[in-house]
């Protein structure tokens, strides 16, 4: 064996999924008759998990035109597509130097890659509409209750903490 | 996290699998190879993308198949220092975490590199297992297992293959991912969700 190129060329996650999927990965249900390795399926099973389940090529080429006037290193863009981060928390980890480069446009970034990047079908969905559902009730109890105010601070505070 | 590598390969084509396509045969060939190992400095294996040139052909004397060299590009699992990636837990210990891709699963979160101040709590379950907590603020946070955690790859090695293996060893691991969770926005995903929500909300009060 020799190798002659260790890097041709990196692929993000939903390029991976696609290229299993152009194989017969998401069509056979028994996994038998479908020219896929076992280990192969294994990978299938994680991205399809992943952020990268609903990307297509042009959400990833209008997030690849956008993300341009950051300046971003190419493993950052690379990164931040393969995660999706919906809150700005999540991009600082990415982000070398997150501070002192973008400083006020994380945000921007953020609400951008939440837009224009699919969500993620299952889990962050459910989650969300949990959070949603919890301030719903807070805010249903503090209407009937008409506590007084420290009370009503705690019970705002109640739905973060059990998220 | 995914990359392509193009590597070149001598490989003999037993005669029963010439029926097909050589395409098909040599790709068949290279996948019962190659796919789900590691290959050192360059990493895992993951799937055939394509293949370039096939040459060859030559059939050895007293050898009863043909020997062909090919080129081709393969998919490689090679994660690079810094990227951050999520994962399931699969093991917790006294020694950290280890944490598991499905398809890959000797990534270890060291002690030393989990959220700083944690403390282990015995698993009242199971032996020898622990439950990490990070303490924050005075609150605590569960490492619980239930749900993704992203960590940072920290270091990826490519430990030598052992001549003498001790017994009641682990298995050897050809590629071992070192992994952090000790920044702002790594560990589980509900930690960060929580926390953006109270943080939306103390504005609001």
């Amino acid at each position: 064996m020799k190798i002659l190129e260790a890097n041709a060329g990196p692929l993000a996650n939903y390029e991976v999924l696609n290229f299993l999927k152009s194989k017969g990965a998401s069509k056979d249900p028994t996994r038998v008759l479908a020219d896929v390795a076992p280990s192969e399926y294994k990978v299938y099973d994680y991205l399809i998990e992943t952020a990268a389940c609903n990307q297509t090529e042009e959400n990833v080429g209008e997030f690849l035109e956008k993300c341009e006037k950051y300046d971003l290193a190419k493993a950052e863009v690379l990164n931040i597509i393969n995660i999706r981060p919906s809150t700005a928390v999540e991009i600082y980890s990415i982000i070398e130097h997150c501070d002192m480069r973008l400083g006020e446009a994380v945000e921007e970034l953020v609400e951008m890659a939440t837009e224009v990047l699919p969500l993620p079908p299952t889990e962050p969905a459910t989650e969300e509409v949990n959070i949603e559902a919890n301030k719903k009730t807070a805010d249903q109890d503090n209407n009937e209750q008409q506590v007084d105010e420290d009370q009503e601070k705690a019970s705002d505070k109640e739905p973060g903490q059990t998220s | 996290m995914f990359y392509l590598s193009r590597i070149e390969h001598t490989l003999r084509v037993p005669p029963d699998i010439l029926s097909r396509p050589l395409t098909d045969a040599i790709k068949a060939e290279l996948e019962k190879l190659f796919l789900d190992k590691v290959i050192a400095n360059l990493g895992l294996c993951i799937s055939v993308y394509d293949i370039t040139s096939i040459e060859g052909g030559f059939i050895f004397p007293g050898d009863g198949a043909a020997t062909y060299t090919a080129v081709f590009t393969m998919i490689m699992f090679r994660p690079f220092v810094g990227e951050i990636i999520s994962a399931k837990v699969r093991e917790s210990d006294a020694n950290g975490l280890r944490l598991s891709l499905g398809f890959f699963e000797d990534i270890y979160v060291p002690a030393n590199l989990l959220p700083d101040p944690s403390h282990p709590e015995p698993d009242p379950r199971k032996r020898d297992r622990v439950t990490w907590i990070w303490d924050y603020n005075g609150e605590k946070y569960v490492i619980d297992g239930q749900d993704e955690i992203r960590f940072q790859v920290h270091s990826v090695n490519y430990p030598p293959i052992p001549v003498e293996q001790p017994k009641e060893s682990k298995p050897f691991a050809p590629m071992v991912i070192t992994g952090s969770l000790d920044s702002d926005g790594l560990g589980p995903v509900s930690w960060w969700v929580g926390a953006e929500q109270a943080e939306e909300e103390d504005e609001e009060v």
